[in-house]
């Protein structure tokens, strides 16, 4: 054996040998972050001190040692500790479960990716039998937790195959050491009583698309038949009556949720967005920004935006849910929550587009109606548009095949950040992710180029706005308790 | 219009993936002469796709050298994501003198 050289130490007193951090400048503050998660808020003075002079103060020193940024004085326990649960979905497989029980939908809203159709076209509904396979499939699944999200179109258009579904996976969950979560996405039109107890019964977590107040609500989410916002609202306000005087019960009922999604028409009516959600007791907004995919994507002209406008409606809204925090009304903001997750607990949020690689086909996996499987809703899209790249198999295949299909291994390997150059520096590295499918969409090409990309514009003006709002002590103490919550937010 | 590169600076895997993203990659023509690569474009605008074409270009060739740079603990992340999502150990290779 022979034995290494030692390398040139740096001998001269408080000389500091720092790991390798990425940073960034945030107006007059620098943010570094090193590969465990951890990162510090420096000031230009003791930026430049770390970098140009390696000389701090010591309580800067004893920061950055506990923070692990340098080597010599690494706690390799907490430092691996802190790596694994950020990364924790590096150990087991496909954990979110997406079933597209029909296509079948009676709204017309003007952003939708799903591809819907009309409500005379049952061609569309996903037959029991592939429903059943589709779970057993995913029962194969290495993650110790499994979420069901029964999809559509309107899912509700195929009661017989959800219903069924959901006894089925209740009724494996009996002979199964993992933790089943189900949850369906609806927008309420055909729901009813007995449908509603059925859900309930079954511990199903219900969420719903509120965009705002009735009249943008209604603008984005096109239905003539009735008034979309009315039985939006009807059916959230019966849910969360029924989650309230829950009592005696032999299941649980978990409170509605509801998605907004920012269309143009959004961006000038944060407030009055946000209004609605307390108004309707609703405790968690998820302010997504719309994404050039299937129907959107063709309509971009007329409903899109710029990464520029979302964050200025974002970082609007954020200072607005913060205000209202300090009066004591609790709305949090879900991308902050799973973001903040991140930076100050080194939790993975479950939120499978942000992580590295990304959850396609090894986070998550989308059952079409017609059995075919793809890495994930985005991938069925796409899939739908006429081109296939995103199909990982059918449900005639076995999970392993699924899995080790060439369009899974190529998901994560073009979504591994060590593998692009703007990411494998960036300073929010440790917290971010990018997505094959939106690269493929907006630049024609699974790789990316995050230089130009909008995705990556808006989600680091995000962690931008988030850092910025750290440095405020009340705002910290806000955060500090919307991370304190125990309780998983179910979208 | 034909324009010449060094093989050095933008490699021909650089160049051909560059192609195949462009809209009007039809039009271009990539060969390999030593270390020189020489790329043909048939169009009312070359100049135009050329630049369109290098710049591209350069986001690949990044990508690649960074892909080069960090491919150990690039392989080790996506080994362990796939490995675990397929619940099997990953066989370790016997070490040592036989």
């Amino acid at each position: 054996m022979t034995s290494k050289k030692p390398g040139k130490k740096n001998t001269a007193k408080n000389s500091l040998d720092l790991i390798n951090i990425r940073w960034r400048k945030i107006k007059n503050k620098f943010i570094i972050t090193n590969d465990f998660g951890y990162y510090l808020s420096l000031n230009q003075k003791e930026f430049n001190d770390l970098i140009y002079k390696n000389k701090v103060s010591e309580k800067l020193k004893e920061e950055l040692i506990s923070k692990g940024f340098i080597k010599t004085h690494m706690d390799f326990d907490d430092l691996f500790s802190r790596w694994k649960n950020s990364n924790s979905y590096l150990f087991w497989g496909p954990s979110l479960h997406i079933l597209v029980t029909t296509l079948r939908c009676n709204h017309k809203c003007v952003y939708c990716q799903s591809q819907a159709v009309g409500i005379s076209n049952d061609k569309t509904d996903m037959p029991t039998s592939i429903a059943k396979k589709s779970v057993d499939i995913a029962f194969y699944s290495t993650a110790p937790v499994l979420t069901f999200e029964f999809q559509g179109g309107e899912p509700l258009y195929n009661w017989e195959t959800v219903s069924k579904a959901i006894k089925y996976i209740r009724e494996k969950e009996k002979n199964s050491d993992k933790k089943i979560n189900i949850s369906i996405v609806s927008n309420f039109s055909v729901m009813d009583e007995k449908k509603a107890n059925f859900l309930m019964e079954n511990e199903v977590s219900i969420c719903t698309s509120l965009d705002g107040p009735e009249k943008l609500h209604n603008k984005n989410r096109i239905y003539t038949q009735a008034n979309s916002y009315r039985e939006t609202i009807k059916w959230l306000k019966y849910f969360n009556s029924m989650h309230d005087n829950q009592t005696n019960l032999s299941y649980r009922i978990f409170k509605p949720s509801a998605l907004t999604t920012i269309s143009c028409d959004s961006l000038k009516y944060h407030k009055e967005i946000i209004d609605e959600f307390v108004k309707n007791d609703l405790n968690t907004i998820f302010l997504r920004p719309l994404s050039p995919i299937g129907f959107a994507k063709k309509m971009w002209n007329k409903i899109g935006y710029d990464s520029k406008s979302f964050l200025k409606f974002y970082k609007d809204s954020l200072n607005y849910i913060l205000s209202l925090n300090k009066k004591g009304i609790d709305i949090k903001e879900k991308t902050a929550i799973m973001l903040l997750n991140k930076i100050l607990n080194a939790k993975d949020s479950g939120f499978v587009d942000l992580r590295c690689p990304c959850g396609a086909g090894i986070g998550q996996v989308a059952y079409n109606h017609n059995g075919e499987i793809y890495t994930c809703d985005e991938g069925r899209m796409v899939g739908w548009e006429g081109e296939d790249i995103f199909k990982i198999g059918t449900v005639k295949d076995s999970y392993k095949k699924i899995i080790n299909s060439l369009t899974t291994k190529t998901c994560a390997i073009t979504s591994n950040l060590e593998n692009q150059f703007t990411c494998s520096r960036c300073a929010y590295r440790p917290y971010c992710g990018v997505c094959p499918v939106i690269n493929y969409e907006a630049q024609n090409n699974i790789w990316g180029n995050n230089i130009s990309s909008e995705r990556c514009k808006i989600f680091m003006g995000i962690f931008d706005i988030i850092f910025e709002l750290m440095e405020d002590k009340k705002n910290m103490e806000i955060f500090n308790l919307w991370v304190e919550d125990k309780k998983e937010i179910t979208v | 219009m034909k324009y010449e590169t060094f093989e050095d600076l933008y490699s021909y895997e650089a160049l051909n993936i560059a192609k195949n993203i462009l809209k009007d990659g039809e039009s271009v023509t990539i060969t390999k002469n030593k270390n020189k690569n020489i790329i043909d474009i048939s169009s009312e605008n070359p100049d135009k796709i050329f630049k369109e074409l290098m710049n591209e270009a350069l986001n690949q060739q990044c990508r690649i050298d960074i892909s080069k740079k960090n491919f150990k603990v690039s392989q080790m992340i996506i080994t362990k994501a796939l490995v675990s999502a397929l619940g099997e150990e990953p066989k370790s290779k016997k070490r040592g003198r036989k």
